[in-house]
């Protein structure tokens, strides 16, 4: 981590990324104004001293909802990497470590998900499912464990054939000793790194889905949502699509960084190119 | 060549069941039948057009035999008609006895969406070319670092939001350029050159926004190809007998470089196709895209059907095309296929 760290990139990554995750944490104790509450004599107010990003259409706190809303869109993006992020160990596990008819089955089962326009395919559940925060979570997870399949194998099918894995198979080690002492720790670098691009890209498909109407239903708010009111007031009331448009891209921006700055770092593959 | 196409046509035949498989899935993943308000019908729907609905996907037959019937109306490409807009063929046109034409919905939307999509590969490759060749050559240097802060924000811009703020600048605030639509007013009477002039307009934020997502990655793999061939031995070999710069990285190392990139193109086709939807449904441009979310919102499932299945079986042919560009463009495939 340390090494991480002192690589730009990552360290720039972080920094966003943490100072997001405290506001969002610390959203009640930040927030100025209830998030939620309605003041029909303070509509449409620019941003100012009272109100830092300005008030909606119904006179909420731009700055609170916002605070609020940092909080759904990173619970979406943690809970659907980590079902993603499940989904592929295991599969990739056992295709990389079984191969055979298992992995050619699996394999093409990422092969058909890949197939299909993901976001078509996210629309197209959700069409058969009330949108709630879960159904998306869980929606965005099962569309998108097929890198970290791939990955997890291309590892397995390394590691097994090197000297430290056949001498262990050679004492007599089984299966899940092999497996979960041997392969699994060393093929998690890759599998962290694509978690972290996975936050990101999942904290954009959560605010287009939202965007569209058919992610988190106010008036909770998220980021995508508030951007959606703000498409309607865009004539007057700029504040109201700015701000929640910056903090998306700030944060998918933090966790591109910090993935990428992680796989120069902890990659000794690209960390020797850079030096020619 | 032949033999290698049929070998790749048969590759895809498992796939095409996978595809099957999932979208029967989703169909029956709504709690009780699709029919009810549950699945988010809308419960104004009259009986008459919920047993049209049942009649359509057999839903009163055992599981196996509506999976066979929805094979079937995968293989014959026909998905049946529409419930929300005047029961309009949902693929291709139909006649009827008195020969009226009904032109399918997918038929009029995919050209549209398909026209969208080879503009913003092209702007892709176009913009992202040269972008991933300078970084690369000016490794690290400002040049590189300016293209890499260009990269990571393309990438991190949401879209939709960029597509919005363009919107608001180019269309509301300096009305230069049309927001809605694929026409303007009059469109009929302009000549040729009027009319492109006009639908380029028209397009020009959509493309631009579609492309945006596609060029930050590619430049970026361009680059790390054009490194990784850079440092190979024949480039030194190149440089050793005296060529000049501009022939050893255009003529040796670009060339090289470049033939992953063809593999790229053809896997950003279903991200292509998918982020249709925003900027279709933002910009009222009746493509694929607009037709599906609509689709969605109106519960429309024979068009969603329709949809993931013609978007899918695009996927894999856009996939077997740049297969198949691919062996034509590497001589070593190339031999290797002939035998």
């Amino acid at each position: 981590m340390n090494r991480a760290l002192r690589n730009p990139l990552a360290f720039w990554g972080f920094a966003i990324i943490a100072s997001v995750l405290v506001m969002a944490l610390l959203a009640p104790v930040l927030a100025p104004y209830d998030p939620d509450a309605i003041d029909v004599k303070s509509i449409l107010i620019p941003p100012s001293a009272t109100h830092w990003m300005g008030t909606d259409g119904l006179g909420r706190d731009v700055f609170s909802r916002m605070l609020f809303g940092a909080r759904i869109s990173l619970l979406v993006g943690f809970v659907a990497v980590g079902i993603a992020t499940l989904i592929g160990v295991v599969l990739g596990a056992i295709s990389g470590y079984y191969r055979g008819w298992i992995d050619v089955v699996i394999m093409r089962m990422v092969d058909v998900m890949l197939s299909i326009p993901t976001f078509f395919l996210i629309l197209a559940v959700i069409a058969f499912l009330t949108p709630s925060i879960w159904n998306i979570m869980i929606v965005i997870g099962l569309t998108s464990w097929m890198g970290v399949t791939r990955l997890v194998r291309a590892e397995f099918l390394s590691l097994r054939e090197r000297e430290f894995v056949l001498a262990s198979a050679t004492l007599g080690a089984r299966d899940y000793r092999l497996i979960f002492r041997h392969l699994l720790p060393n093929s998690l670098t890759p599998v962290i790194v694509s978690s972290v691009l996975g936050v990101a890209s999942a904290v954009l498909v959560e605010s287009g889905l939202s965007f569209l109407g058919l992610g988190v239903q106010p008036p909770q708010a998220s980021w995508g949502n508030i951007l959606t009111e703000g498409k309607e007031y865009i004539q007057f009331a700029w504040w109201l699509s700015f701000f929640p448009g910056m903090a998306i891209l700030l944060t998918v921006l933090g966790y591109n960084l910090l993935g990428e700055g992680l796989r120069d770092a902890l990659d000794p593959r690209t960390n020797g190119k850079g030096k020619n | 060549m032949i033999r290698y196409l049929l070998k790749r046509l048969f590759w895809m035949v498992p796939l095409v069941v996978g595809i099957s498989l999932v979208s029967f899935l989703i169909m029956h993943l709504a709690p009780g039948d699709i029919t009810t308000t549950e699945a988010g019908f809308n419960p104004k729907a009259s009986e008459e057009s919920r047993q049209k609905l049942r009649e359509i996907y057999h839903l009163d037959e055992p599981l196996i035999v509506q999976y066979g019937l929805w094979l079937k109306r995968m293989g014959t490409l026909d998905f049946g008609t529409s419930f929300a807009s005047h029961q309009r063929p949902v693929f291709w046109e139909k006649k009827d006895d008195q020969g009226n034409v009904t032109p399918g919905m997918i038929q009029e939307a995919l050209p549209i969406t398909l026209l969208i999509n080879v503009l913003s590969l092209a702007l892709i490759v176009v913009i992202a070319l040269p972008l991933g060749v300078i970084s690369a050559i000016h490794q690290n240097r400002p040049p590189d670092r300016a293209i890499t802060v260009f990269v990571f924000v393309g990438f991190a811009v949401p879209g939709f939001w960029l597509a919005l703020m363009l919107m608001y600048w180019l269309g509301v605030v300096n009305p230069w350029l049309p927001i809605s639509g694929l026409h303007s007013l009059g469109y009929e009477n302009m000549g040729m050159l009027g009319r492109l002039w006009d639908l380029g307009r028209h397009l020009a934020i959509p493309v631009f926004i579609s492309a945006l997502s596609g060029l930050a990655g590619i430049s970026l793999f361009v680059r790390n190809g054009m490194l990784d061939v850079l440092h190979q031995d024949y480039i030194t070999t190149a440089r050793a007998k005296g060529l000049p710069e501009n022939t050893v990285i255009y003529r040796h190392a670009l060339r090289n470089a470049l033939l992953p990139l063809i593999t790229l193109l053809g896997l950003s086709i279903p991200g292509l196709i998918g982020g249709s939807v925003i900027a279709e449904s933002l910009f009222a441009i009746p493509g694929m895209g607009k037709l599906f979310y609509d689709a969605v919102l109106m519960r429309d499932f024979p068009v969603i059907m329709g949809i993931l299945t013609i978007g899918a079986v695009l996927t894999l042919l856009g996939n077997l095309l740049a297969d198949l560009a691919y062996a034509w463009a590497d001589p070593r495939v190339r031999r290797g296929v002939m035998r």
